[in-house]
């Protein structure tokens, strides 16, 4: 696969190193960390890297098993049984990947079960049938484990059966490079976003749920390099997602002066 | 006549040689709110709080006009200590508001970049953090540069050698503060900088806090002013003391909080005449007199200890009832170590929202309400008024396909109670939350209300709650007041009841929580959660302090965690912070950093963990 096509990701420490091992190794990589810092991306980039496709889910309240296993459906009259993306990427030995996957009920998640122990396989119930996933499988599975979430949290045997990274916001340089790539900006008017990002921060937790997310930094530089002015730019993508306070926003707008004032 | 003269006199020229621009001055109280959070987006520590300053002597030459109208020798400068960041009240430097105004976003940003460790004295310091602010924000730059260009013509030039050179040194410092100078020696005291941080703060040491010990004229607690100034309140710091390693933290906590104009004598300036104006005599007060009156304090815990509870406060329901507590050192759960005493505030009657927060409840009742309808709907039941297609579509595709299924329930319906949750609201009321909150109030206040809109909150969306108080006199008697059960429908008796609270003894948070914890596990919810409303620090007159009184709280929430509910923890207190995380967990617990918005934050921390 050419390099062009694998999608950029900044590493941040050994990430990829880790989830290469893990991969080697058939074992389930469970990541955490904040909204918009970079691990979807991540998992997009070490899919591509090492060649295998990649099947997203995302998590809500009302996924079923049924909704990642597969269900039959009727089509002209007919009955026909469909794949869901885990089954999927079970057959096709490829990385199935569930997003915020605390969101799911906690009886949906048994399913994974089977298939993240050294079992490594997904029976069907509907149709009987069990597949034991090739050595390409990799299962990757995602949270935000804020304070918002303590009522949603894995249960402890569907915890112990990953291997766990971490992540955050990225160091400035990290991110610096991230909001240069990705924004389409200079290095000088990136580093003062990550600072900006930087600042805004340190109120994550207090005065906002929380700080602003490396994805938000790279909206703000995407507007800027489509000609926006600095400050509103930094308003709408910046201030305005991050709370509906009006005192607050006054306070986001006179930090966002300190790096974009005139 | 000569009176009248003179005092007309004395205004026109105080008028005249006024340096400042009331028309264009900007008050702290219009940023304040704002404030907070700017400060901690520099970097500024969030435990500290915002606070005006009192204006201090600058000892430096003033002008004739000045002198002769007896102005001009105070002001007010920005600092900080380990409490709070304090700023001017008002500022009128400049003719400019905007500038005024941007003069308090500089001031902060620089105190936040201030590094009390640099080594060097007031003017390097200032220069570096200048220096350093300006290097990473670059608006901010613009802003200073604004501030500086128009300070300088409003500085005067002295004509002796030394102050002149003095004042050259601290202009080219304003002007190119990345350039190391140093401040020339002079015997006067160099103009203040209002760009710059306070060059000896008062308050910082005990050179400007005479501790008088035992003395009575303290005695008077009934002369509360409580007019903008009173706001200006000082907390007395006891250098060396650990809180946490003082037994008596409430008591100390609660009577070192004091009001200048209750406790502080005015140290007036030579110079001055003696001017019977009060608050003028105040206003220049710079040393603080501490009194701490020893005897008040001990009276005050005699009358916590020696008062028998059930003669002349709440109304105790019941004998009590017994519950374990954790001894660390012995690793064990002591039975029946603790009594809990449930009672109801005294001097309740029942009694409406207050006027003040119904705009907040309103809006609240709102939102909740329009949260409750969606959550209660359930798919795939037994039975119920509509069919859910997804689950018959599915049944139907699947009995075609050959396979042998049993009928699922194919319906959706809307029972009562359908997000079955309960949550238990449990309050610290002890003697801590007496202590003020600037300009938000008492700590009680804000429990108070937050307790109250919490609960409109709640009842709009349907959930099951229940609300208690608490608080403690040794193990004997921990008191837990019942404000609101679960059994109970929320109305003016509840509300009553809440507004009765008043503060007062210790904090065997252990043995609350345990309570509180059996009262939840009677409630039949799938989702329990177990609020605790509280500084966090475990308290009480007996060996209930320290690492005991941490290690039977955390012990009592892992229980509760264990029992499959949901314990958390919201705290106001600024200094709570480092021990939450052992108590509660890492997510298990959050600081609202600014109390006035408690009750947004419990409401919205109610939804977003219940949602
Ligand atoms: N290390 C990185 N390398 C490259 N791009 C990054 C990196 N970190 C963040 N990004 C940028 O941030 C954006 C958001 O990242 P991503 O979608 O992966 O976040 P996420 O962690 O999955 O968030 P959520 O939890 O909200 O789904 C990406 O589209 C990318 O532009
Ligand atoms: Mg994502």
């Amino acid at each position: 696969m050419a390099a062009t096509d694998i999608p950029f990701y900044q590493p941040a420490g050994d990430e990829c190193e880790v989830f290469a091992h893990a991969w080697r190794q058939q074992l389930p990589v469970l990541i955490k960390g904040p909204t918009g810092c970079g691990k979807t991306r991540f998992v997009a980039h070490m899919a591509a890297q090492l060649g295998l496709p990649l099947f997203t889910v995302s998590c809500h309240d009302d996924l079923s098993a049924a909704d990642l296993v597969g269900r039959h459906l009727i089509a002209g009259g007919d009955t026909r049984w469909c794949d869901g993306p885990l089954t999927q990427a079970v057959r096709a030995g490829g990385l199935c990947y569930l997003d915020e996957v605390v969101e799911a009920r906690k009886d949906t998640t048994v399913v994974l079960h089977p298939l993240t122990d050294d079992r490594r396989m997904l029976p069907i119930e509907r149709t009987g049938e069990v597949l034991q996933a090739p050595p390409g499988f990799m299962l990757v599975v995602s949270y935000n484990p804020g304070y918002q979430h303590v009522l949603k949290t894995l249960k402890p045997s569907t915890r112990q059966r990953f291997v766990a990274l971490s992540f955050d916001f990225p160091r400035p340089e990290v991110e610096c490079e991230v909001v240069r790539h990705e924004g389409g900006v200079d290095a000088e008017l990136a580093w003062r976003l990550v600072r900006l990002g930087g600042q805004l921060r340190q109120l994550g937790g207090h005065d906002l749920d929380e700080g602003a997310s490396t994805r938000l930094l790279v909206y703000a530089a995407r507007l800027m390099a489509s000609g926006m002015p600095a400050r509103r730019a930094c308003e709408v993508a910046l201030a305005e997602p991050l709370s509906d306070e009006p005192d607050t926003l006054a306070a986001l707008r006179a930090v966002i002066d300190t790096q974009f004032g005139s | 006549m000569e009176d009248w003269v003179g005092g007309w006199w004395d205004r026109l020229i105080r008028r005249a040689a006024y340096r400042g621009h009331p028309q264009a001055a900007v008050a702290l109280a219009d940023i304040e709110r704002q404030a907070p959070v700017f400060f901690r987006a520099m970097g500024g520590d969030p435990a500290l709080t915002v606070r005006s300053t009192v204006g201090a002597a600058h000892g430096a030459r003033r002008r004739l006009l000045e002198r002769v109208a007896g102005i001009g020798e105070r002001v007010e400068l920005g600092w900080r200590d380990a409490q709070s960041l304090y700023l001017p009240e008002r500022i009128d430097l400049y003719p400019d508001a905007a500038l005024n105004r941007e003069l308090y976003f500089w001031l902060m940003a620089l105190a936040a970049r201030d590094d009390a460790h640099h080594g060097g004295d007031w003017f390097a310091r200032n220069r570096a953090a200048t220096a350093a602010c300006l290097r990473q924000m670059p608006g901010l730059a613009a802003v200073y540069a604004r501030l500086a260009a128009a300070l300088l013509p409003l500085r005067d030039l002295p004509r002796r050698a030394d102050e002149r050179a003095q004042e050259l040194a601290i202009r080219a410092a304003l002007q190119q503060p990345h350039q190391a100078i140093a401040l020339p020696p002079c015997a006067q005291p160099p103009q203040p900088v209002p760009l710059w941080l306070h060059p000896s703060p008062p308050g910082g040491g005990q050179a400007h806090c005479a501790r008088r010990d035992g003395d009575a004229a303290a005695e008077d607690e009934a002369s509360q002013r409580r007019d903008s100034k009173a706001r200006r309140r000082y907390r007395a710091r006891d250098g060396e003391t650990d809180e946490r390693k003082n037994g008596m933290l409430m008591v100390f906590r609660a009577e070192s909080l004091f009001t200048w104009d209750e406790y502080v004598r005015v140290n007036r300036h030579t110079d001055e005449d003696d001017d019977s104006d009060d608050g003028a005599a105040a206003e220049d007060m710079q040393t603080l007199t501490v009194q701490r009156d020893t005897r008040r304090r001990a009276s005050r815990l005699k009358f916590d200890l020696d008062l028998p509870a059930a003669a002349y406060d709440d109304t105790p329901l019941g004998p009590g009832i017994l519950l374990p507590e954790w001894d660390y050192k012995r690793q064990r759960l002591v039975a029946d170590h603790a009594r809990i005493q449930p009672m109801l505030p005294r001097d309740a009657a029942p009694a409406a929202l207050p006027e003040r927060l119904l705009p907040m409840a309103r809006r609240l009742r709102r939102q909740f309400q329009a949260l409750a309808p969606e959550r209660t709907r359930k798919q795939g039941e037994a039975s119920g008024p509509d069919i859910d297609l997804d689950r018959l579509v599915r049944f139907l595709a699947e009995r075609a396909s050959g396979a042998a299924v049993a009928e699922p329930p194919l319906y959706q319906a809307w029972p009562p109670g359908g997000r079955s949750l309960a949550c238990l609201l449990l309050a610290d009321i002890s003697l801590s939350t007496e202590s003020w909150l600037g300009d938000a109030g008492q700590v009680i206040q804000v429990i108070r209300d937050s307790l109250l809109l919490f609960a409109e909150a709640l009842t709009a969306c349907g959930d099951a709650f229940g609300l208690y108080g608490f608080s403690s006199i040794r193990r004997e008697e921990v008191r837990y007041l019942l404000l609101k059960d679960f059994a109970e429908r929320y109305d003016d008796a509840c509300r009553g009841r809440i507004l009765a609270l008043r503060p007062g003894y210790y904090t065997r948070l252990g043995a609350a929580i345990r309570h509180s914890s059996r009262i939840l596990l009677e409630q039949a919810a799938q989702r329990r959660v177990l609020l605790i409303l509280s500084d966090g620090k475990p308290n009480d007159l007996d060996h209930y302090e320290g690492r005991y009184g941490v290690e039977d709280t955390r012990q009592a929430v892992l229980e509760a965690r264990r029992a499959g509910l949901i314990p958390f923890c919201v705290t106001i207190d600024r200094q709570a912070g480092d021990y939450l995380p052992h108590l509660f967990g890492r997510h298990g617990y959050t600081v609202a950093h600014d109390a006035r918005r408690l009750p947004q934050v419990l409401t919205r921390l109610y939804a977003g963990l219940t949602g």
